[in-house]
C-alpha cells in the first residue's frame, strides 16, 4: 500500500541554495581568522629520486616567513586511508616517487611570500630510474618503487563457477582490450585547509574534506594528537566526487604548519597543483573475454585487469577490486573470473573518483555486450533484458540483489528514445550519421563493506526536539553539494510529522556530531537517511509519550501531522510537538533527544580467500541511451539525445536526483566519453589547466531526458538508495555503442576523441 | 613592492584601497574589500567562477589588474539582492535546481546578469554562448538555462 506522504516525493529546492546563491556562503578559501597565514607547498619537479639534503636556511630568512617544514618536523608516520597499506607521508623523508610529490612546505604572511619561500628552498637529489607504465613496471627488472617489494601491490583472482568450461560450451566468444585513462577530478573549488593549532592544544580543521570523522582519526594517527584534540569541521564544498575522500596531504601539512607557528593556516591548492599533484581516477587496461550460447545469455564473464596505482596506496586495492565485482552483479553470469594487478608507477596516484572503477569496467562490458548482439543479431536492448538481474536474487559472487528495476529502466528507455524505430532506419544527412546506443549499470545503493579496514559501513544521528517545535538533527554525513542535507530533512521531516521548515541539519561537525563513514559510495540517501529516520522516530516515540499522558489516550492511537499530535479521527483535540516537547523538558525535566544507529542491515565483508559474499545491502540499478551524431569527415561526435531511466529505489527529493542524473550525464559522463585524459610524459602531467585538460561547456549541454524509476526498497529509507555515482557510470559506454550504430566502429580507448574516429572511419574507408 | 591607491565602487559603494600593481581585481574584492562571494577556481581567466561585471561587461576579475579598474565600477553577486530581497536570477536559480556545490554560482549569476542587460530576450543560444566561459562540474548547465529563461519571462 503506498502511503500518501507529506513531504519526501516532492521536487524540493535545496535549503542551501539561497545562501549559495547570495555569495554569503564560506568555503575554505574564504575563511579569514586573525593571524592567518597562507601555506605552500614545495613538491617534487623530479619523477623518482632519493633526497640527499634539503637546506631551508634562505628560504627562512626572508621576512614574513613564519615557518619552513620539512619530514623532520612531522611525526613521519606513514598513512593510508586503510592504515594496512599506508606508504604515504606528509612530508617524504627519503624519496619522492612522482612529480608533485610532497617534500617541504611554507607557512607565510601571504601567497608572493609562500612562493618567494619556495623558490628559495634547495633540495639536492640524486635521481632515480623511473617508471611510468604499469606493464613495464611489473617486470622484475624495472626500478623498485617501494624499497624491497615488487612493484606489483597487489595481485588477486576470483573465480566463480567453472569459468573454462563455460567458454568451450559458449556458441559465441568475444574479447577485448579497452583503455580508461587518468582524469582530474576538476571540482571548481580546488583542494585546500584552514588548520589552527592554538596554545592550549587543540587542533581545529576547516576542510573540504568528505569525511569528517575518518579525517578527524587519521589526522589523530598521522599527528599523533589525541582525537579529543581535534575537532573537523567541514566547510561547504565545491565539488567532491571522491577528490575530498580521507586525508590529503594538504590536511595534515596545513596542521603542522599551524603546530610550528600557533598560527591558523590556510593552505590550498594552486589549479596547476589540482592537476599535477592531485589523485585521479585509477588508470586500467581491462582485457575482457565473454561468452554467450547461442540466444545470446551471457554463460561465462572474465576480465584481466592492470590498474595504475601511481607512487603511493590510498583506494586502489577497493577500487579494482570494486570493477572487478561488477563482472558477477550487472549481469546474471553464472561463470565469472577476474584477475587483477595493482601496480605502482612513478606516475601521480589515484584515489577515489565517482564511480570507484565502474565506469571503467562498465565500459568494456557495455561495448562488448554490443559486440556479442550485433554477432548474434540480437537487439542490443533486448539482449541486456534477457541477461538482466531480477529482484530477490543472488548474482555469482553472493550478492543479494533486493530490489531491482533494471528491467523498467531498459523498457523506459527504449520507448521513451523512439529506439526501435531508430535502429531500423539508417539516418545520415550529407557527411552526418547518426545513431543510438544503449548501456547499463549497476552500482552499490548504500555504499559497501569493505571499507576503512573494517566491517563497518555505518552512520549515526541524534535529533533533537526544541520546545518550539523545531528540531535540530545531527549528522555525521557531509554536504558537498549533493543535496544530502536536504533529503536528509526531508526524511526526518516526513518521519516526524513536521515541515520542512521546522527541521535544521547540523553536519559535518565532529564536535557535535555522531560519527557516519561520510559521503562516498552514494550511500549517504540510504546510510545517513536510515540513521535520521531511526533518530527521527525515537524523539517521535518520546513527545507519543508525553502526549499519550496529556491526552490520557493510548500510544498506539495517536498521530502526528503537520506538527500536531491526535488521537486518529479527532483532530480537533491535539497537543503540538511544541507544547509536548516544552511539557517534556519543563515540567518533567526531560528533552526530547533522539538516537539513530544505522549499521549496514544486509550486506557483509566478502570472504577473503573467495570474495564471496553480498557487499551492499541495496543495488542501484540504471539504463542509458544516447543519440549522436558523427561528422565522417572530421571524426567529431555530437551527443544530440540522451535518456536516462534510474532505479532510485524511492526518490526522496526527486529534483535532487534528477539534478545529479543530468549533471552526472553532462559534466562528467560527456567528458569520460569524448573529452579527458590527463597526459603524462615521464610522470610529469602536461595538461595543467583547463585550457588543456577539457571538461564540458555550456556549449557542449544536450537535452537529458530522466525517468525515476521507483520499485521501493525494503532496506532504504521510505525504499530509497543512492543515485550519485551512478548517474554518470554507463553514459561513456551509451555514447560509444550510438558511435558505432552511426558509422559502425568501435572505439575501445577512451576518450573516443575525433582523431581516433576519423583514423578508425579512414581504416574502414568511410 | 611598493603599494599604489585605487579607488574603486563596488556594488554602489566606493573604496579607496592600496594595492601592488600585480594585484588582480579578484584578490582586490575577496582579500582587500573580504568580498568573498567571487571566486577563485584557476586564477587565470579559464574556469569564469570569478566573473564580476566591471563598468557593465562581464569579466574574469582574475584577469584584471585592481590598477586597471582604477575608477570602476563593479558589481558582485553580493550586490544581486536589495537589502531584504533575492534578485530572481537568484530565486529561479534555487527553484530549478541550478545551484549544488554553489562554486561556479556567482559568476553563473553575473553572467546571466550582464546577458539579461544587455539582451533583455535571450535564446539559448544566446544565454549558452554567454556562459560558456563559466564551468560547472556538479550541475550539467541544463538547470540554468532554464533558470535564466524563467527570469526572463518574469
Amino acid at each position: 500500500m503506498e502511503l500518501g506522504y507529506g513531504v519526501i516525493g516532492k521536487k524540493v529546492p535545496r535549503l542551501d541554495a539561497l545562501s549559495k546563491g547570495s555569495g554569503n556562503v564560506k568555503y575554505v578559501s574564504d575563511l579569514y581568522l586573525p593571524g592567518l597565514l597562507t601555506g605552500k607547498i614545495l613538491r617534487s619537479p623530479l619523477p623518482h629520486a632519493k633526497i640527499l639534503n634539503i637546506n631551508i636556511s634562505k628560504a627562512l630568512r626572508i621576512p614574513g616567513v613564519k615557518a619552513v617544514i620539512t619530514a623532520a618536523d612531522t611525526p613521519q608516520r606513514k598513512f593510508c586511508l586503510n592504515p594496512a597499506w599506508a606508504n604515504n607521508m606528509l612530508l617524504q623523508n627519503e624519496k619522492v616517487r612522482y612529480v608533485g610529490d610532497q617534500v617541504a612546505a611554507v607557512a607565510a604572511i601571504d601567497e608572493d611570500t609562500g612562493n618567494e619561500a619556495l623558490s628559495l628552498i634547495e633540495v639536492d637529489y640524486e635521481p632515480l630510474s623511473g617508471v611510468f607504465d604499469p606493464e613495464e613496471a611489473m617486470l622484475p627488472d624495472a626500478p623498485k618503487i617501494h624499497a624491497e617489494e615488487s612493484n606489483i601491490a597487489l595481485h588477486g583472482t576470483r573465480t566463480f563457477g567453472d569459468v573454462d568450461k563455460a567458454f568451450e560450451e559458449a556458441a559465441y566468444v568475444c574479447e577485448g582490450t579497452f583503455y580508461s585513462p587518468p582524469l582530474a577530478h576538476c571540482c571548481m573549488e580546488p583542494r585546500g585547509c584552514v588548520a589552527y593549532y592554538d596554545l592550549s592544544g587543540k587542533l581545529t580543521v576547516w576542510s573540504t574534506t568528505q569525511t569528517p570523522h575518518p579525517l578527524r582519526e587519521e589526522l589523530s594517527e598521522v599527528l599523533d594528537i589525541p582525537q579529543s584534540k581535534i575537532s573537523v569541521f567541514q566547510a561547504p564544498v565545491g565539488g567532491a566526487f571522491g577528490a575530498r575522500m580521507g586525508m590529503d596531504p594538504i590536511d595534515g601539512v596545513a596542521a603542522v604548519l599551524s603546530v610550528k607557528t600557533h598560527r591558523p593556516v590556510k593552505l590550498v591548492n594552486t589549479r596547476e597543483e589540482e592537476f599535477l599533484s592531485s589523485r585521479i581516477r585509477y588508470p586500467m587496461k581491462i582485457w575482457i573475454r565473454t561468452g554467450a550460447d547461442k540466444n545470446g545469455r551471457l554463460i561465462a564473464q572474465e576480465i584481466k585487469v592492470i590498474t595504475d596505482n601511481g607512487a603511493y596506496n590510498h583506494e586502489g586495492q577497493y577500487v579494482m577490486g570494486n570493477a572487478g565485482s561488477k563482472l558477477a552483479q550487472l549481469y546474471a553470469v553464472p561463470n565469472i573470473r577476474y584477475e587483477g594487478f595493482l601496480v605502482y608507477t612513478n606516475n601521480v596516484y589515484g584515489g577515489a573518483f565517482r564511480g570507484y572503477g565502474n565506469p571503467q569496467i562498465t565500459y568494456a562490458i557495455e561495448i562488448q555486450l554490443d559486440k556479442i548482439a550485433e554477432a548474434l543479431k540480437i537487439d542490443p536492448a533486448e539482449i541486456r533484458l534477457f541477461n538482466a538481474n531480477k529482484a530477490n536474487s543472488v548474482t555469482a559472487s553472493g550478492c543479494k540483489i533486493g530490489s531491482c528495476g533494471l528491467g523498467d529502466c531498459i523498457e523506459t528507455v527504449v520507448e521513451e528514445s523512439g529506439w526501435k524505430d531508430k535502429k531500423v532506419k539508417e539516418r545520415k544527412s550529407g557527411s552526418k550519421r547518426r545513431g543510438i546506443g544503449i548501456a547499463c549499470m549497476i552500482h552499490g545503493g548504500s555504499g559497501v563493506k569493505f571499507f576503512f579496514g573494517t566491517d563497518c559501513n555505518s552512520s549515526s544521528a541524534i535529533a533533537k526536539i526544541n520546545t518550539d517545535g523545531s528540531v535540530d538533527i545531527l549528522t555525521g554525513s557531509a554536504e558537498l553539494g549533493q543535496g544530502s542535507n536536504t533529503t536528509l530533512a526531508m526524511i526526518a521531516a516526513e518521519e516526524l510529522g513536521v515541515s520542512l521548515e521546522a527541521i535544521n541539519i547540523i553536519n559535518g561537525d565532529t564536535d557535535t556530531t555522531p560519527p557516519c563513514g561520510g559521503a562516498w559510495g552514494s550511500r549517504q540517501t540510504f546510510m545517513a537517511g536510515n540513521a535520521v529516520k531511526y533518530a527521527a522516530a525515537e524523539a517521535k516515540d518520546q513527545i507519543l509519550k508525553v502526549v499519550s499522558d496529556l491526552l490520557e489516550a493510548p500510544v498506539e492511537d495517536l498521530l502526528i501531522e503537520k506538527g500536531k499530535v491526535f488521537v486518529k479521527g479527532s483532530p480537533s483535540r491535539f497537543v503540538t510537538v511544541a507544547e509536548a516537547s516544552a511539557d517534556s523538558w519543563r515540567n518533567r525535566g526531560t528533552p526530547i533527544v533522539g538516537k539513530g544507529v544505522n549499521v549496514d542491515p544486509w550486506s557483509v565483508q566478502p570472504d577473503m580467500k573467495t570474495g564471496y559474499g553480498n557487499v551492499s545491502s541495496a543495488y542501484a540499478f540504471a539504463a542509458q541511451a544516447a543519440e549522436v551524431e558523427v561528422d565522417t569527415e572530421t571524426g567529431c561526435v555530437e551527443v544530440i539525445d540522451f535518456w536516462c531511466a534510474h532505479d532510485v529505489g524511492k526518490a526522496i527529493n526527486p529534483l535532487g536526483a534528477e539534478a545529479q542524473i543530468k549533471g552526472g550525464v553532462i559534466s562528467m559522463g560527456l567528458g569520460y566519453a569524448l573529452m579527458e585524459a590527463l597526459v603524462l610524459k615521464n610522470g610529469a602531467v602536461q595538461n595543467t589547466n583547463f585550457a588543456d585538460y577539457k571538461i564540458p561547456t555550456m556549449l557542449d549541454a544536450f537535452d537529458v531526458k530522466t525517468y525515476l524509476i521507483e520499485p521501493i526498497d525494503k532496506y532504504g529509507p521510505f525504499g530509497a538508495k543512492g543515485v550519485g555515482e551512478p548517474a554518470m557510470i554507463p553514459s561513456a559506454a551509451a555514447i560509444a555503442n550510438a558511435i558505432h550504430d552511426a558509422v559502425g566502429v568501435w572505439i575501445n580507448d577512451l576518450p573516443i576523441t575525433p582523431e581516433k574516429v576519423f583514423a578508425a572511419l579512414r581504416e574502414k574507408n568511410i | 613592492m611598493a603599494k599604489v591607491s585605487v579607488t574603486i565602487e563596488v556594488n554602489g559603494e566606493s573604496h579607496e584601497v592600496l594595492v601592488k600593481n600585480s594585484t588582480t581585481l579578484l584578490d582586490l574584492l575577496r582579500e582587500e574589500l573580504l568580498l568573498t562571494g567571487t571566486k577563485k577556481g584557476c586564477d587565470s581567466g579559464e574556469c569564469g567562477a570569478c566573473t564580476v561585471i566591471l563598468d557593465g561587461k562581464a569579466v574574469n576579475a582574475c584577469l584584471v589588474l585592481a590598477v586597471d579598474a582604477n575608477f570602476g565600477k563593479v558589481e558582485t553577486v553580493e550586490g544581486l539582492g536589495g537589502e531584504n530581497a533575492f534578485h530572481p536570477l537568484q530565486e529561479q536559480f534555487a527553484q530549478h535546481g541550478a545551484i549544488q556545490c554553489g562554486y561556479c554560482t556567482p559568476g553563473m549569476l553575473m553572467s546571466s546578469k550582464a546577458l539579461i542587460d544587455r539582451n533583455p530576450c535571450p535564446n539559448d543560444m544566446d544565454i549558452k554562448t554567454a556562459l560558456s566561459g563559466n564551468l560547472c562540474r556538479c550541475g550539467g548547465y541544463l538547470q540554468i538555462i532554464d533558470a535564466v529563461k524563467s527570469t526572463v519571462k518574469k
